[in-house]
């Protein structure tokens, strides 16, 4: 009978988030109390124990903090002021330039650095004065640099997709990587085309077309910067180098570049080096616990009671999909990014895996639809630095942001329900069966 | 004593990290010296000391981010809260991790430890006991027992 166990997990869980115990914690106190149900405790503790040790023994989850050090390295301001340059003299000449400046930017420098965080801050940093100053209210400025700044998360190379990777079993790393270009562009066009929509409406004003040698030395400016994704995603792509290998490659060229551009000192090192081990173990414990969570799940057979009672619902993929989207876009309003993705991929796969959707595409739905979530109140990472960038209230950016949430859901739907926009380029480069 | 904790901790962060970096870049590069006949063979010894890095950065980062109250979490109701009832409500949260670090990776990971030695498990490339590369869960657990009790008594 596993819904007692169902029943333990789901009400330990939940309490524990509620009273604001940390999520790793959370997620192994309650796997710790589920699997009391079923063994004697010391037995339980050293599962748990061996779980987490495992769960952490991978050599593809050392992409994660490579990763995040080459992401540090570059997140220098001069990096983001050459991208805002290239940006700028591409499509500074749309309606509402400075906002579609603001959203290119934001989606190739998270790209490079792989946080959205950072992406929001270094980005709307410089773009907020700027759009300021050519009358763009506070608010709306805000806006278009929240919604924009999660792109870099769906657009690779992408540690959400690596911990998906992981949580899904499996699922190829260069494949996700690769399948993330067309979801993570189509988000980005339908903010721009809520931008452009406003820009026309409230007149904001617009660059003139720039000259080909301008476009020309913006391009060479920002391209040691973008060289690291081409080396990156080609290496990945044409099988030099795994995803893992690719990441210690970024480190070296981030390094070597910031070190070039004076952006950094040896001096900073340490500073970078510690705060990338931090949070690299913030994302590490959570796999852990995640991992011992999954066995866990696994081992009372909770997923496929969770399908069948879903299949009991509906046995139409179009409605399953619908019912996990829903569920996961309440989920994303409380819940970080990576936690979400660790904890519902083993309870979701499965349902939508027998219904033939394939584990790449569903890994591309989750992240996208989980992106949204970071944008939101009570608890999105990006919507609090972006607001604070932009010195503007949380409640002031919620209507502005509104259009945006439409935008990103009417693509989070194109994206569920058209699979080739994210199986198709996989499917070119020979990444997917 | 917090303080030289934390000190310590943040060094060895740092020369994992540094390890880590050096050790999967020399795979990387000994592959290629391999292929072009410069070495004899590619390393193999480094992916596996790579992910036991990785498990002691992971697992010693937690403790200190576990001191530094960095870890997410979801804080609407402790950020509700005013005075002493906040008090409370953060001590019952520090409980509650002193019992998950205490039962999970003291105990579950210190008798984890004691049986690969007991069972003599040892690792497949390098050899060394795996007992000595879980025995960061016990030594984790510790230091996040140790952060939130100190958490607990010095917020008076």
């Amino acid at each position: 009978m596993e819904w007692l166990e169902i029943l333990t997990l789901a009400l330990t869980f939940l309490t524990l988030l509620a009273l604001g115990v940390p999520i790793a914690y959370s997620i192994g106190l309650s796997s710790l109390c589920t699997l009391w149900v079923s063994m004697d405790s010391l037995t339980d503790f050293t599962t748990i124990a061996q779980r987490m040790g495992t769960g952490l023994d991978s050599f593809a989850l050392l992409a994660i903090p490579f990763f995040i050090l080459a992401g540090q390295l570059m997140n220098q301001g001069g990096i983001a002021d050459r991208l805002i340059a290239f940006a700028k003299s591409l499509i500074g000449w749309l309606p509402g330039g400075l906002a579609h400046v603001n959203i290119i930017a934001n989606m190739l420098f998270g790209a490079i650095s792989g946080s959205a965080v950072a992406s929001a801050s270094a980005i709307g940093g410089v773009m907020h004065k700027r759009m300021v100053k050519d009358g763009y209210e506070p608010e709306m400025s805000a806006s278009v640099n929240i919604s924009s700044a999660v792109t870099g998360l769906i657009i690779p190379p992408s540690n959400v997709l690596i911990v998906y990777s992981l949580a899904s079993g499996g699922a190829s790393i260069g494949a996700l990587f690769v399948a993330g270009y067309i979801p993570g562009f189509l988000v980005g066009l339908t903010l721009m085309v809520v931008a452009a929509y406003f820009a026309v409406k409230k007149k904001y004003p617009r660059d003139p077309i720039a000259k080909f040698s301008e476009t020309w030395q913006a391009f060479v400016a920002a391209l040691p910067s973008l060289l690291l994704l081409i080396i990156v995603i080609g290496g990945i792509i044409g099988g030099i180098f795994t995803a893992t290998e690719a990441s210690a490659i970024a480190v070296l060229y981030a390094l070597t570049l910031s070190l070039i551009y004076k952006e950094i000192s040896w001096q900073d090192m340490p500073k970078i080096l510690l705060s990338s081990a931090n949070t690299t173990a913030i994302v590490m414990i959570l796999i852990a616990t995640s991992m011992a969570m999954s066995w866990v799940l696994a081992f009372e057979n909770i997923p496929q009671s969770v399908s069948e009672a879903m299949l009991a619902v509906s046995d139409n993929p179009f409605v399953v999909l619908l019912i996990i989207n829903i569920t996961l876009l309440v989920v994303g309003v409380f819940m970080d990014i990576t936690p979400a993705v660790l904890i519902f991929t083993p309870i979701f796969l499965p349902v939508v895996e027998q219904m033939g959707i394939h584990p790449v595409h569903f890994g591309i739905i989750m992240v996208l639809n989980l992106c949204i979530g970071l944008t939101t109140p009570p608890v999105g990472s990006v919507l609090f630095v972006g607001s604070a960038v932009a010195k503007v209230r949380i409640s002031q950016v919620i209507r502005p942001l509104l259009p945006m949430f439409v935008a990103m859901i009417l693509a989070l739907l194109l994206v569920t329900y058209i699979p080739q926009l994210s199986m198709w380029l996989p499917e070119v480069f020979g990444l997917v069966k | 004593m917090r303080k030289t904790i934390d000190n310590i901790l943040e060094k060895v962060l740092i020369i994992l990290m540094v390890l880590m970096v050096v050790n999967v870049t020399w795979q990387v590069l000994s592959r290629y010296l391999a292929k072009w006949g410069v070495i004899s063979q590619a390393s193999t010894a480094t992916e596996e000391l790579a992910r036991f890095l990785l498990i002691w950065l992971g697992l010693l980062g937690a403790s200190y981010a576990s001191g530094k109250g960095m870890h997410l979490a979801i804080d609407l109701l402790p950020q509700r809260l005013e005075g002493k009832k906040q008090q409370l409500l953060k001590r019952l949260i520090n409980v509650l991790i002193v019992i998950f670090a205490f039962l999970a990776m003291v105990i579950g990971g210190g008798r984890l430890v004691y049986l690969t030695f007991a069972l003599e498990q040892s690792s497949a490339a390098i050899g060394i006991p795996l007992g000595i590369v879980y025995i960061i869960l016990p030594i984790s657990g510790v230091l996040i027992v140790y952060y939130a009790l100190s958490d607990i008594f010095q917020a008076d």
